[in-house]
């Protein structure tokens, strides 16, 4: 297989709903792994999807899932797998016919059609409920029928779009750990949320897209590192931190200095990366202070949010 | 040009035949079971079945009426052309069409088909199949149970007037035309739900067409479903005032090219909303 | 002991009088209904059979410009309870038009979007719900039917070289009860269908089905059971001749001839009260929650 075959890659794609825009000329180039799509309400994730799996046309640019396009239908959603946020379900279907109806459409016979349903349903731990009908099921169990009717296929892609949302802590933990084993096998995830801190701890990349415009995409450490133009913040663990943070606010580009909690560190904003790392060099050299860690506290998907989109949503 | 014959021979054999036909089997199989089982659906079988109820009434209280079969089979001719085809078939194809793709729509689940590995034009078409079907087993079964009934109710003369007059051979004609309304008027809106948000008003719009069609020039009267079935009624209906002119024939043609011209209105119909649904996009927000 | 600061307080201001607060729901009926572009072509068109009327009332009060256009024309124009029948039964087939579009876009969008349990959640009760929505139906189809019908009658009385008014105030009061009585029917009817199929877009189907459908039936019946009760399931017909007889006109409906206005009156009676039924299991402060 070529390179290029195991992208999903979005060429300078735009799309417009009559005069209001849903994405502009947006280029992305998503290598295997998990990748977070990250933006405020209405910035264009859902669109963004929509159009990757052909329910919309792009009014512009092309786009491709490992060498295949939604037109070529069979063979494209033999691979791609579309866990929506649309909370609606054809009528009358109970879990069980919902996705075994669904595998049947992929041409398999009855055998294997029950034999992956049944994997599916207890991939979500669905089991127990699949006979009932959806109509009668939970906000999240009908978050989870989804998840599973998007994976009983086996797809190579997986695509999420808010996939934690109605699910209770405990779920939300289940379905983080079949992202993560999902993504370890090999699989593409692409996976839109809001709860960031839960998704960020799985992802290999984000992609972070705000009013249509894509604002910055790669590696979570990688995006931050390029956003040279905000303070980072650094978690010093050490014996002495009132010390430590007395000596670094000394300095200009040190903008703030915050003691941890328990007393054993110090988190330090600064505008200079490479400086500090060489004063916290000189200290350490010193002796005055016994540095037994450092650490980046800020290059999480939900600091680049924040830095690059603001509270707001606006894109700063 | 033999040899771009024979490549486009081959690219039609290389098609996946078999698997369409499975995906569209098992689609049918499904809307066909949400068309004609659910609660839904009721309002479709009180269309279809409430002639059968009223000849019923006949049937029980006309032993004591003097009744006579001529009029009977103007009568049967009569709901056949004006409530079937008119108003019955007209309203529940409406119904049941404008759902299969546009009701999906509004209830927000078409994208679970846009999204299984079938290619579209196969889910419209499979569509259309079990729209059809429905369609078909209400309104063909009701038309039987109307005849059946009409002529119960005579008896000795009923059955030798069926079986060795011309009743079976009317029964047929009234069986192909509702075949025909079927598929007809399945197919305009079908084609009209995918055009438009809301489908009746240009529904109504066929309604009033259909209705004045018959003082259009002869061209345009070739673009309507029921100019072509006016020609196969098996029994002429004499009406008077504005009925009467749901009954004119302007332009004779015979059985045969008024049912062919009906097919290829509906395989025209077929085609361009197979190119429609290519590119018909999921925008719930909008509905 | 701690100290709260309580800063909140609760509104305690001046309210408007519950009656009021149904023209809120009627104000914001009507921006919807006529938020479209469709209800504003139907209105458009709705006027050109007004203009149609105008003009022969012009030419009948005018005997030179008739002899200059209906010089080979053997029959007089004249403005009569016919005449004006004939203007009533034109805006009243726009009415249903107009009730069939509009109607579902005041109730199925507050059901598709399970929104009464929040409007049901206010000071105001199904009733006032309803009839806010009343409201709007009703004012937006009497802008198409009595009204436009009233102002043919003032100009009639205005043209006229005769003194015609006077004589012929019963037909102005026919008309206004007729087309008050059909516009009730309808925004009732409207309002219970679209209520019950929830969606609009079938809710438009259903409204003209329920007019159209019975006609059929009735035609059924009549045909089958040898009867002319029928027609009483035939609401164009019922209606026809419920105005011929409020303006005074001759019955030149041979089929309706039969019907007592009792009858005719009743069969609208019970249609209300059906709707009002469906209304009632209907306009309730829940949520339906679906598969």
């Amino acid at each position: 297989m070529s390179e290029t075959n195991d992208l999903i890659i979005f060429d300078d794609v735009s799309k417009f709903y009559g005069e209001v825009l849903g994405v502009n000329r947006i280029s992305l180039s998503i290598p295997p792994g998990i990748t977070t799509l990250v933006g405020p309400n209405g910035s264009g994730k859902t669109t963004l999807m929509n159009l990757m799996t052909g329910l919309v046309q792009p009014s512009s640019g092309h786009i491709s899932v490992m060498g295949l396009t939604p037109g070529d239908v069979a063979e494209f959603f033999r691979n791609v797998g579309y866990c929506t946020q649309f909370d609606f379900f054809p009528r009358g279907l109970n879990g069980w016919e919902f996705i075994f109806d669904s595998l049947m459409l992929h041409g398999m016979d009855e055998v294997d059609a029950f034999g992956l349903t049944t994997e599916a349903l207890q991939r979500v731990r669905l089991g127990d409920a699949a006979g009932r009908k959806i109509a009668g099921y939970s906000k999240g169990m009908r978050q989870k029928i989804r998840l599973a009717q998007a994976i009983a296929h086996r797809p190579r892609v997986l695509v999420l779009d808010e996939p934690l949302n109605g699910l209770d802590p405990m779920a939300r933990a289940e379905s983080i750990a079949l992202f993560e084993e999902l993504g370890r096998q090999g699989m593409h995830l692409l996976i839109s949320s809001h709860i960031l801190d839960e998704v960020d701890r799985i992802s290999d990349r984000v992609v972070l897209i705000t009013g249509g415009y894509l604002v910055a995409q790669g590696n979570i450490q990688q995006v931050r590192q390029e956003v040279r133009d905000k303070p980072m913040q650094v978690l010093i663990r050490c014996d002495r931190p009132e010390l430590l943070a007395s000596r670094m606010f000394a300095v200009d580009h040190c903008v703030e200095a915050r003691v941890h909690a328990d007393g054993k560190g110090v988190f330090l904003r600064t505008g200079d990366v490479d400086q500090f790392y060489s004063m916290l060099n000189g200290i350490a050299a010193e002796g005055l202070v016994k540095i037994d860690a450092v650490a980046p506290a800020d290059d999480d998907a939900n600091a680049i949010y924040q830095y690059l989109i603001g509270s707001d949503g606006s894109a700063s | 040009m033999n040899q771009t014959t024979s490549s486009f021979r081959k690219r039609v054999m290389q098609q996946p035949w078999d698997l369409w036909w499975i995906q569209a089997l098992r689609l049918t199989r499904i809307e066909v079971k949400r068309n004609l089982f659910s609660w839904r659906a009721s309002w479709i079988y009180f269309l279809a079945f409430i002639p059968t109820l009223i000849i019923l009434i006949h049937v029980a209280v006309g032993r004591r009426l003097q009744l006579s079969m001529d009029d009977d089979t103007e009568i049967l001719a009569g709901i056949i052309q004006f409530y079937y085809i008119r108003l019955g078939i007209f309203f529940g194809c409406l119904g049941i069409f404008s759902r299969l793709i546009r009701g999906e729509m509004i209830e927000r689940s078409l994208h679970f088909y846009f999204l299984s590995p079938v290619r579209r034009e196969v889910i419209l078409l499979a569509k259309f199949a079990a729209g059809s079907i429905s369609a078909l087993l209400l309104f063909g079964s009701a038309i039987l149970a109307d005849f059946i009934l009409t002529y119960t109710v005579f008896g000795a003369t009923g059955h030798d007037y069926i079986f060795n007059g011309p009743g079976l051979g009317q029964l047929e004609a009234y069986l192909m035309i509702t075949v025909l309304a079927c598929l007809g008027y399945g197919a305009v809106f079908l084609l009209l739900s995918l055009i438009f948000k809301n489908p009746t008003p240009a529904a109504m719009i066929v309604m009033g067409w259909e209705a004045i069609n018959p003082i259009a020039p002869s061209l345009l009267q070739k673009i309507s479903v029921a100019s072509y079935l006016r020609h196969l009624m098996p029994v002429n209906v004499p009406a008077e005032g504005i009925f009467a002119l749901l009954t004119v024939q302007t332009e004779a043609e015979s059985v045969w090219t008024a049912t062919l011209g009906l097919l290829v209105l509906i395989v025209l119909v077929l085609v361009y909303s197979c190119y429609r649904i290519r590119t018909f996009e999921i925008r719930y927000t909008t509905e | 002991m701690s100290v709260h600061k309580n800063t909140y307080r609760a509104y305690t201001g001046p309210v408007t009088p519950l009656w009021m607060r149904v023209f809120v729901l009627a104000r914001y009926g009507f921006a919807e209904a006529w938020s479209s572009k469709i209800t504003i072509t139907l209105f458009t068109l709705s006027l050109l059979p007004v203009i149609v009327f105008l003009v022969g009332i012009y030419l009948a009060n005018n005997p030179i410009a008739q002899s200059l256009i209906l010089k080979n024309s053997h029959r007089m124009l004249t403005v009569d309870a016919s005449f004006f029948l004939g203007a009533l039964q034109m805006q009243s087939w726009i009415a249903l038009v107009l009730t069939a579009w509009i109607t579902p876009r005041l109730i199925s969008f507050d059901l598709a979007d399970n929104a009464l349990p929040i409007l049901l959640s206010h000071p105001i009760s199904r009733f006032g719900y309803l009839f806010g929505k009343f409201i709007a139906i009703f004012g937006s189809l009497s802008v198409v039917t009595w009204v436009p019908c009233l102002l043919l009658f003032v100009y009639q009385c205005y043209a006229s070289t005769q003194p015609w008014a006077a004589a012929n105030l019963s037909i102005a009061a026919g008309m206004f009860v007729g087309a008050i009585i059909w516009i009730g029917f309808l925004s009732i009817l409207g309002l219970a269908l679209s209520s019950w199929v929830k969606w609009r877009v079938v809710a438009t189907a259903v409204i003209f089905g329920a007019v159209f459908v019975p006609a059929g039936v009735g035609a059924i019946v009549n045909a089958v059971l040898r009867t002319q009760w029928g027609l009483l399931l035939n609401i164009p017909v019922t209606m026809s001749v419920l105005w011929q007889r409020l303006l005074g006109a001759p019955e030149f409906l041979r089929r309706g001839s039969s019907l007592p206005t009792t009858a005719i009156v009743a069969v609208l009676v019970l249609a209300c009260l059906l709707c009002l039924a469906m209304l009632n299991a209907r306009i309730r402060a829940r949520e339906v929650v679906r598969g």
